[in-house]
């Protein structure tokens, strides 16, 4: 029998859907078994989705997946790790699809983006004991969303001022000392500024304009959970900022979205001071020719006020396995492995009793006061759901405002304008 | 020349009348090529037909990557039409393309007709040019990006020798696009020198020497020899150094990020931030429309423009 040409388009047709809806299917429902989890609360694989830099990272990271195992013979964890920049997209991709994996890597500026598809870990806690008054509080704020545990921190960190010690000296500066003001900060950073070297150098980034702000008038971006940006507080703590670059000089140009030229500029020595996160301190140290020297963020009117950020482990909704998921975040986050990462000097651990092995591992004096008076003075940096639009935003227009390009305060409007049309 | 005609005896006819005979074998031909055709065939509805239309859909709606949805009808798109940001993306991707694509052509295909075919060194040459082509271009505008930036070489290099400052290349809102035009021009030109480089080979050599008898000078030779000859490829190369100058995205993601505000942001970057960052979906796709039917417009345009100056008789 021969086919009739309709009759083969049909089956042309029939076939084309049926593939279709096989690919549809397919997009769908990857990953089952290994990802989303199977087992009891003492028994179970889970996947681990974690931002990994490379391989020296990678090894750090499963000495830490490995804990859980130790911890718990019936829990094994795998690590899979993704770049920084291609991880948010993927997890993001990965918790629509409900097949994400148990355990997600979770930093706090983000932590309101993809709270809802992330599990309050709050009944688990009480469940299983974990103390909160065992981690640093401004961070163990920070990853809470409407009041919810969204994740257990690994690291912490207030904002604070990595300056180089040999340009201070070189130039007859004091050093500065917990308790500087904005006024002496000033002062030292135009005395630095001199034959293709500036005293500080600044960026758009969320974490630097607001602890700059906050220092300088106390205010916050958001009030009552709402994108605050065009507050006169902010806008004039903002003013401020870009003074540094265009009015005061003493900070360099920025280019646009080059998130490294703020280390860059300072690990190459051209810029005596910036705005960094302890998370950044051990590594800074080992690449600088310098010798390093941290001081917290210079007092306002009303006195040294910064912001923290850090990260830490939470658990997917569509993980089917939640306890066994806490347990081995509980052994991931416990002291052990949280001091061998210290020891390394990746982290500024967010467990108080690992502080002292990173300390150590540091090196640098004074830095134990100065991140004890910065954390003291420090708020965890709450942000909106929008908020990586918003810190996009910041970047774009930031860059512009400093400068000089378009008044600051025209900055802030077009920032809140946009994200609020967004969200 | 003497051309062997070789005569193909037709497949011996099926019996029956002639009508109903020529009929089954056209049958059974398109029957094979649609067998071959299959695997593209598939491929391209479950690759590119089956999303487009997958985003066409999702565009009509809010949708976040997680959350609820909720259906729009065109509101994306009267979001667009009516956002500042995303007019000047769209301005911004124009004016790259009116930068980047003469300039382009221009280049190459006068270094493709000054590095001729009697030219010394020329497959060096070749190969030098098309040295940035093969280079990973994140690498690529990376270098650049340390070439630029305040305190870069170029800033360096000037304030060495002139002792002036270099402009913020990267964070001045003037001077962003054209760093990225002309980065982009160093990365892209090999290409289509290769390309035109290979056309003017194809041009008989006595062809040219007996227009040079006849008097032609070097522009009369270029304007009435090479020029008609090669217009298949000046056609290939437009049609596709528009298309991909449209989708330009790692360029400006690399070296400003879009900024500074939103100046380099090409409506590649716009559909990426929406969908990926930002993660709204709906509003992606719908830029991601915008795009394409800009795209099918301007190759429509261009297949319609070329009967009028594309020679294929050559």
């Amino acid at each position: 029998m021969k086919a009739s040409p309709a009759r083969a388009r049909r089956w042309a047709t029939a076939a084309l859907s049926a593939l279709a809806l096989t690919a549809v299917a397919a997009c769908g429902g990857g990953n089952d078994g290994s990802s989303g989890g199977s087992g009891s609360a003492d028994q179970a694989d889970l996947t681990w989705q974690f931002w990994i830099g490379g391989t020296a990272d990678q090894a750090a990271w499963q000495k830490v997946a490995d804990q859980a195992h130790t911890d718990h013979s019936g829990i094994t964890v795998k690590l899979q790790g993704t770049d920084w920049n291609s991880y948010w997209a993927k997890i993001g991709t990965l918790l629509a699809s409900g097949k994400a994996p148990c355990i997600i890597g979770m930093q706090s500026l983000r932590t309101a983006s993809y709270a809802s598809a992330m599990l309050p870990l709050d009944d688990l806690m009480k469940k299983y004991n974990l103390k909160a008054e065992d981690f640093d509080k401004p961070i163990m704020d920070g990853l809470k969303v409407d009041g919810k545990q969204i994740a257990i921190p690994y690291d912490s960190g207030p904002m604070v001022i990595f300056y180089n010690k040999d340009m201070f000296k070189a130039a007859g500066v004091a050093e500065p000392k917990p308790g500087w003001t904005m006024d002496d900060f000033k002062a030292a950073a135009k005395k630095l500024t001199t034959a293709g070297r500036t005293g500080l150098v600044t960026a758009p980034g969320d974490l630097s304009v607001t602890s700059w702000v906050r220092t300088q008038t106390g205010a916050e971006p958001l009030a009552d959970g709402k994108l605050a940006l065009t507050d006169p507080k902010f806008q004039e703590g903002f003013q401020g900022y870009s003074d540094f670059v265009h009015t005061d000089k003493i900070a360099p140009q920025v280019p646009s979205g080059n998130p490294d030229f703020e280390t860059t500029q300072f690990t190459a020595g051209k810029a005596a001071m910036q705005l960094n996160g302890p998370w950044s301190l051990i590594d800074t140290k080992g690449k600088v020719k310098f010798k390093l020297g941290i001081a917290p963020i210079p007092a306002g009117p009303d006195g040294s006020k910064t912001y923290t950020a850090g990260s830490g482990f939470g658990i997917s909704r569509s993980c089917k396995t939640p306890d066994a998921a806490f347990q081995a975040i509980m052994s991931m986050t416990s002291e052990k492995p949280l001091t061998t990462l210290a020891a390394a000097g990746r982290a500024y651990p967010a467990r108080t009793a690992a502080h002292p092995t990173w300390f150590t591992a540091a090196g640098i004096d004074g830095a134990k006061e100065t991140l004890d008076y910065a954390s003291e003075h420090s708020v965890p940096l709450v942000t909106s759901k929008n908020w990586v639009q918003v810190a996009d935003l910041l970047n774009r227009f930031g860059t512009q405002a400093l400068n000089g390009e378009i008044p600051p305060d025209q900055a802030l409007k077009t920032i809140q304008d946009q994200a609020s049309a967004g969200s | 020349m003497v051309t062997n005609t070789t005569t193909v005896a037709p497949p011996s006819a099926p019996p029956g009348s002639v009508r109903a005979g020529r009929r089954p074998a056209l049958r059974r031909d398109g029957r094979y090529a649609g067998v071959f055709l299959a695997p593209s065939l598939i491929g391209l509805a479950l690759f590119t037909l089956f999303p487009t239309l997958m985003a066409l859909g999702i565009s009509l709606f809010d949708w976040p990557v997680f959350g609820e949805r909720a259906f729009l009808g065109l509101d994306n798109y009267s979001h667009l039409l009516h956002d500042p940001v995303f007019r000047r993306v769209v301005l911004n991707t124009v004016l790259f393309v009116v930068l980047y694509v003469p300039l382009n052509l221009v280049i190459s295909l006068g270094l493709a007709l000054w590095i001729g075919p009697k030219t010394k060194g020329r497959q060096l040459f070749r190969v030098l040019f098309f040295i940035p082509v093969m280079t990973p271009m994140v690498a690529n505008a990376m270098v650049w990006r340390l070439l630029f930036q305040p305190g870069g070489l170029i800033d360096s290099g000037l304030q060495t020798w002139f002792g002036i400052d270099a402009p913020n290349f990267l964070g001045s809102s003037t001077w962003a696009m054209p760093a990225i035009v002309t980065m982009s021009i160093w990365q892209g030109f090999g290409y289509n020198f290769l390309v035109f480089s290979a056309a003017i080979d194809q041009v008989p050599q006595s062809q040219l020497e007996s227009a040079q008898i006849d008097g032609a000078g070097v522009l009369q030779r270029f304007r009435y020899v090479i020029w008609p000859m090669i217009t298949p490829s000046i056609f290939f190369a437009t049609t596709l150094t528009l298309i991909t100058s449209f989708q330009v995205f790692a360029q400006p993601f690399i070296l400003t990020q879009g900024g500074p505000g939103v100046s380099t942001q090409t409506i590649v970057m716009y559909v990426y931030n929406q969908g990926w960052q930002f993660l709204t979906m709906g509003l992606a796709s719908a830029a991601g429309w915008v795009l394409f039917v800009i795209i099918m417009g301007i190759t429509a345009m261009q297949f319609v423009g070329q009967r009028k100056w594309v020679n294929y008789d050559v």
